[in-house]
């Protein structure tokens, strides 16, 4: 046979790839719930860590199944709410909303307006709320934890697609990075929410970071530091009305 | 086995080996070789892409239209490079992993390796030997990567396989070691070593 004409490569190659598309599609089909499933462990895992229940090795240790326990053990409600403070939705506890989610929102760093964004209370009363945005090569994400009802930053877990390991992936890999924004607090009336800043930010005559919305960035990592920036001022920013809101609340109670 | 069988298995291993002699897949041991963990896991991943792709490859190799043979091949070695990398992220026990390699799993079809023993090798022979010439070159390629890992492990967290080794002894890891110039440094050394045990690869 003549495996040169055009008749024969056009169907062979029509062939090959229907082949491999039915491979892929069944494949990707049986395996899509563990994979989920895996997804949705890490995800609360992400949150856990901010929220300072654990570090994130120690959640990954435990497995899927004891941190979704975990999790279903000490959260106490979940909702959606606008970014003019008042709550939207109750959200399903047994889905995970992760930050990717916040990109389908319509509300980005020039602001927006009907965005529906979610927080999460755990039941000792630490507030979780997701940022994502642009780091260098490819999205950041994270979590934020806020003591209760206030704007006191109690812990932060912050993740990336890729970038630059050793330098940009520090925001993930670095737990002093992420440890620096534990007692930090978050300034909800300005547009510059938090500031990771270059060169320094104040300090202490003891050299502690000074309890302000500032903390340093990573050397050798100014884009990424840039981005994550800006991720955290827009989505905070997007949640300033609320968190105003449940302090002005806290205040009348008292 | 016959000799020609065996010369195919070890050559790759350490006398043609696709790293340091071949210079081929330099990219992804800089990337994946900080820790030995993600480092056996882009191995194996490396040595199941290339030892299944040059065994459908060389099935096919009767009947692949010689001018779109390259294309054919990518199509197969795509395959398979996904084929890993979603068996990977279904397990716990690998989903972290595949997430800390993240772009170089998918980046194994840009492997030389991948592409190079195909067309070289699997198209020109029958399937067994194809087979193991694949499976040989994934692992020449994974045992340097294992060897810049370890050097880079040790010596830039103080731990093999997350396993605390230096750090309770006082070591301070070293940064440096972490970055990607020292896996080019470290390759440079393991290369000046296999030329001063194989004299006949040093040029004159």
């Amino acid at each position: 046979m003549n495996t040169n004409s055009n008749t024969y490569t056009i169907i062979y190659t029509t062939i090959i790839v229907t082949l491999v598309a039915a491979v892929l599609a069944f494949v990707s089909q049986s395996l899509k719930s563990r994979q989920e499933a895996n997804e949705k462990a890490d995800t609360i895992s992400q949150m856990m860590t901010a929220a300072q229940f654990a570090t994130k090795a120690d959640l990954q240790k435990m497995g899927n199944t004891a941190v979704l326990a975990k999790y279903a053990e000490e959260i106490a409600q979940a909702f959606t709410v606008g970014t003019d403070g008042k709550k939207i939705s109750d959200l399903d506890l047994s889905k995970v909303f992760s930050p990717k989610d916040l990109k389908k929102q319509n509300y980005n760093i020039k602001g927006g307006s009907n965005a529906e964004i979610p927080v999460f209370i755990f039941k000792n009363g630490v507030t979780v709320v997701p940022v994502y945005g642009a780091g260098l090569w490819g999205p950041v994400w994270g979590y934020i934890a806020f003591e209760p009802a206030s704007n006191t930053i109690k812990g932060a877990y912050f993740d990336h697609e890729s970038e630059t390991a050793g330098l940009g992936a520090k925001i993930k890999d670095d737990p002093e990075f992420q440890a620096e924004f534990n007692g930090e607090q978050a300034d909800f009336n300005s547009a510059n929410v938090f500031d990771i800043v270059k060169g320094g930010a104040p300090k202490n005559a003891d050299g502690s970071s000074v309890i302000d919305n500032k903390i340093d960035a990573i050397t050798g990592a100014t884009m990424t530091s840039n981005g994550l920036d800006a991720a955290i001022d827009t989505w905070l920013g997007a949640y300033s009305a609320y968190f105003k809101g449940i302090a002005a609340n806290k205040t009348e109670e008292e | 086995m016959d000799a020609k069988l065996k010369e195919t298995i070890l050559n790759p291993i350490f006398k043609g080996n696709p790293i340091t002699v071949l210079v081929l897949g330099i990219c992804s041991s800089l990337a994946v070789t900080v820790t030995m963990k993600g480092a056996l896991v882009m191995a194996l991943s490396v040595i199941a892409v290339t030892g299944i792709s040059s065994l459908i490859l060389s099935l096919l190799r009767n009947t692949i239209p010689s001018r779109v043979r390259i294309i054919v091949q990518l199509v197969v070695v795509a395959m398979m490079v996904i084929l890993v990398d979603q068996i990977l992220k279904s397990f716990e026990a690998t989903y972290a992993i595949d997430k800390q390699l993240s772009v170089y799993i998918g980046l194994i079809i840009t492997n030389c390796i991948v592409m190079g023993r195909i067309e070289a090798f699997a198209l020109g022979n029958k399937p067994w030997p194809s087979f193991l010439d694949g499976v040989a070159n994934g692992a020449g390629y994974g045992m340097i990567l294992l060897i810049v890992a370890f050097f880079r492990e040790l010596l830039g967290s103080g731990t093999l396989f997350g396993v605390d080794i230096l750090n309770w002894l006082g070591y301070v890891p070293n940064n440096l070691v972490i970055l990607p110039p020292f896996a080019l440094i470290l390759l440079g050394c393991i290369v000046w070593v296999q030329r001063s045990i194989q004299k006949d690869l040093q040029e004159k």
